[in-house]
């Protein structure tokens, strides 16, 4: 270890101790490199106000756990051209996941956020969380064994349909909450902790398709943006100065539940715009004869699903084209009041219909544009994402780098070099250890008596 | 028949159906002289050659000119390299199957930036994305086939048995997929099997691979193989080693068919459809060109192949009459 851990006896009465002095540096300065707001020592020294002493120091702690690089050279600006301070982002990996109503997509990160792997298969979130968990194990141990053999494991961060109440105390998951159906009888989060030994995050896939979004795809480098993910479930996440904003509860952009009105028809506007509306309407247009490729498809035996409908649309199939478009135009009607709010400088639109169907897209734009203050719509940009499931696996991988090189994360285990030593985690897991003894040495329930039901 | 993986980024499948060209498509692209150039991993595999009749034959026909096609050896730097060169032609279009994900993906994203379309087969390198850095990805279900496959060679794996699986040791979308199915199928369904992997790097090294599964597992009953070219590599072994182990591969190329006809180790193939995914490909090419767009992932389904049908599998698949030696062995002609 550095000389920040030096015996304390022969320091001079009075004086700080390094180990007390230590962190605090130490985590401005991983972080300054990090986020590359300082590349250089020099930059360092001017950026932090440190003497070059204390910087070296540092340095060299940060060196000897891996989490800095010093090999590279930067340009010259005259003299000898200065060293190059680059975080390792190869130190450890994040493994991530993104949970669907219909799909499981997996994937590996490096600390940079950087997606070096994924996957994602059809899967059914109204079975047991057991076997979800499973299924999550199994997929995880996979890619460790293909992606991970050389790097250590430092985080798991979840994706999930509902919204995840923000954890105020702390900025990993404690326990599991109850986020679906099911979740509150299986410790899921626990059981991760157990297999994998590391901490573990969860989000909303708004939120984490949002941050993915911000991180990797159309939102790089925007200040203000607007994330509307339109499936079964409509929900919106908000960037603001570049940071999610996550309200007071963790339950930002639930845009589903507001009431809209068609014609005589009232409902949320999930209920009257989101997938399943899509696929019953559609189901609806085959029914009356008023759609030839809907009818037809009904014809063959297949069962119509708001993809369908989509396809049907893109095709030219006139009524398929009006279910799209009278979801798109109410979906933009509430997406026009938040953006008269806001004043975003770019809205995405999400989800398998919006980014496999024009006809949605537009739509929703023509309303967002029509009814936008005119300084709102001036610069205004409306994208479909380009990033698809990845941005929740990306928002995902974010999740868990925020959370663990947070400053106030960061001081507990940064002396460690390892985010498994903070004290919270350990202390978590001692819990779930003695609770997997306690249960193995629960004794078995009395042997039924013969002839007992 | 359905396809039952998503695609690279999560996206659902479109059907082939999508990239139709119509009478009206092949007039405009006729008259607009496009010039396309393809990257492919090999151009020697029986899939490859029937990938490129499919393809080339397609875009020929809608008046586009190939002006190179590279084989790039499954190696990373000779397609960086092969890519580059064709940046520098400024072909209208590219379409390549990558070699690898993060070593080619730079190179990848070149051809976009450099106002190249490009068309992906079978694999996306990391962090590329659709409508950004490529059009469209062409492949088979490749989680599908691996299904497929499963289920195949269950059938002839007793209870209770150990099944290997020969897997590729390179991070390539097409065949983790493959893999990740095989192994899903069997889980859920055969529980009971214990199943054992071992990776190749190179098709070369698959003999060698089959051997220390054989020596590892005495009782070895069954073995998957991702694709065709190593398993009749793997089936040679089995055989000169007097092993009664049944093979289940992906993809029908010539060997494998008269290796299945034979009625030998190699039990079932869950065959791609190269010819067709070409032409789906030089469609999907012609309608990037004309400006139109594309879904993210246009994928066709597998067919499972067994000594019963492999001959009427054949000429579906390879658009041409079975071999000689297939028929033969079938007992078709003497």
């Amino acid at each position: 270890m550095a000389n920040f851990q030096a015996d304390s006896s022969t320091r001079r009465r009075g004086r700080s101790r390094t180990s007390e002095t230590a962190p605090p540096s130490l985590v401005e300065i991983l972080n300054r490199v990090r986020t590359e707001h300082s590349t250089t020592r020099q930059d360092l020294e001017r950026d932090t106000e440190l003497g070059r002493a204390v910087v070296a120091d540092r340095l060299a702690a940060l060196n000897e756990i891996d989490l800095i690089d010093e090999s590279g050279l930067g340009v010259a600006s005259g003299g000898r051209a200065p060293r190059l301070v680059r975080f390792s982002t190869e130190r450890a990996h994040i493994l991530v996941a993104t949970l669907d109503q219909h799909a499981l997509g997996v994937g590996i990160a490096d600390l940079g956020g950087r997606l070096i792997m994924e996957h994602h298969e059809e899967a059914d979130l109204t079975g047991p969380v057991s076997m979800l968990c499973d299924r999550l194990t199994t997929l995880f141990r996979w890619i460790m064994d293909r992606q991970s053999a050389k790097h250590e494991l430092w985080g798991i961060s979840i994706s999930t349909p509902g919204a995840v109440a923000d954890g105020t105390e702390t900025l990993f998951q404690l326990s599991t909450p109850p986020v679906l159906p099911g979740w509150e009888h299986f410790p899921l989060v626990e059981r991760l902790m157990e297999a994998f030994h590391c901490p573990v995050w969860l989000r909303s896939s708004v939120e984490a398709m949002t941050m993915g979004e911000l991180h990797a795809g159309s939102g790089t480098g925007c200040r203000t943006m607007l994330f509307v993910k339109v499936g079964k479930r409509i929900g919106a996440g908000l960037v603001s100065e570049k940071v999610l904003f996550r309200g007071a509860q963790g339950a930002v952009g639930l845009i589903g539940s507001v009431p809209v009105s068609l014609g005589d028809r009232t409902g949320t506007l999930e209920s009257m715009a989101g997938s399943d509306a899509i696929a019953e309407e559609g189901r609806a247009a085959a029914e009356r004869g008023q759609s030839p490729l809907l009818t037809d498809f009904v014809r063959r035996g297949q069962e119509i699903d708001a993809l369908q409908v989509a396809q049907a649309a893109q095709l030219g199939d006139r009524a398929a084209i009006e279910i799209l478009s009278q979801s798109g135009r109410l979906i933009g009607q509430v997406i026009a009041t938040l953006a008269n709010m806001l004043n975003p400088e770019l809205i995405v639109l999400s989800g398998s219909i919006a980014q496999s169907n024009d006809i949605l897209l537009a739509a929703a734009r023509e309303a967002i544009y029509g009814a936008c203050h005119p300084l709102v719509s001036r610069d205004l940009q409306i994208i479909r994402s380009q990033m698809g499931s990845s941005s929740g696996l990306v928002g995902a991988a974010t999740t868990a780098i925020e959370g663990l090189f947070a400053p106030s994360t960061l001081r507990e285990w940064i002396m460690a070099g390892r985010p498994q030593a903070h004290p919270l985690f350990t202390s978590l897991m001692t819990r779930i250890a003695t609770e997997v003894q306690s249960d193995n040495k629960a004794p078995n329930p009395p042997a039924k008596k013969r002839g007992e039901a | 028949m359905t396809i039952t993986g998503l695609g690279p980024h999560g996206e659902h499948a479109s059907a082939p159906e999508r990239v139709l060209l119509l009478p009206e498509d092949l007039a405009r692209s006729r008259t607009a002289e496009f010039r396309v150039a393809i990257a492919l991993h090999t151009t020697v595999s029986d899939w490859a050659k029937q990938l490129q009749a499919g393809l080339v034959g397609t875009l020929g026909g809608a008046g586009v000119a190939v002006i190179e096609v590279a084989d790039c050896a499954f190696t990373s730097d000779v397609q960086i390299e092969a890519l580059d060169r064709m940046i520098q032609n400024a072909p209208d279009a590219i379409v390549s199957l990558p070699v690898a994900n993060a070593k080619v993906a730079d190179a990848h994203k070149r051809i976009a930036a450099g106002g190249i379309k490009l068309i992906l087969l079978d694999n996306v390198p990391t962090g590329l994305l659709p409508a950004k850095d490529y059009v469209s990805l062409i492949s088979a279900d490749n989680f599908g086939l691996g299904k497929m496959a499963a289920e195949s060679l269950s059938a002839h794996v007793a209870y209770g048995a150990t099944v290997g699986m020969l897997a590729y040791d390179a991070d390539f979308f097409a065949t983790n997929e493959r893999e990740i199915a095989f192994i899903k199928w069997m889980q859920i369904n055969r529980p009971d099997i214990r199943l054992v992997t071992r990776r190749f790097s190179e098709v070369s090294e698959a003999g060698r691979s089959t051997r220390v599964l054989l020596d590892e597992l005495p009782a070895m009953e069954g073995l998957f193989v991702v694709w065709d070219t190593p398993a009749t590599e793997a089936a040679k072994v089995i055989v000169a080693a007097g092993r009664a182990v049944s093979i289940a591969t992906i993809d029908l190329g010539k060997a494998a068919a008269i290796e299945l006809a034979a009625g030998g180790v190699l039990v079932s193939v869950a065959a791609q459809q190269p010819f067709r995914l070409g032409q789906t490909a030089a469609s999907a090419t012609v309608t990037a060109l004309l400006g139109r767009i594309l879904p993210a992932w246009v994928a066709l389904p597998g067919i499972p192949v067994t000594p019963d049908n492999v001959v009427e599998s054949f000429q579906a698949i390879w658009q041409s009459p079975a071999p000689r030696e297939l028929l033969l062995r079938k007992r078709l002609i003497e």
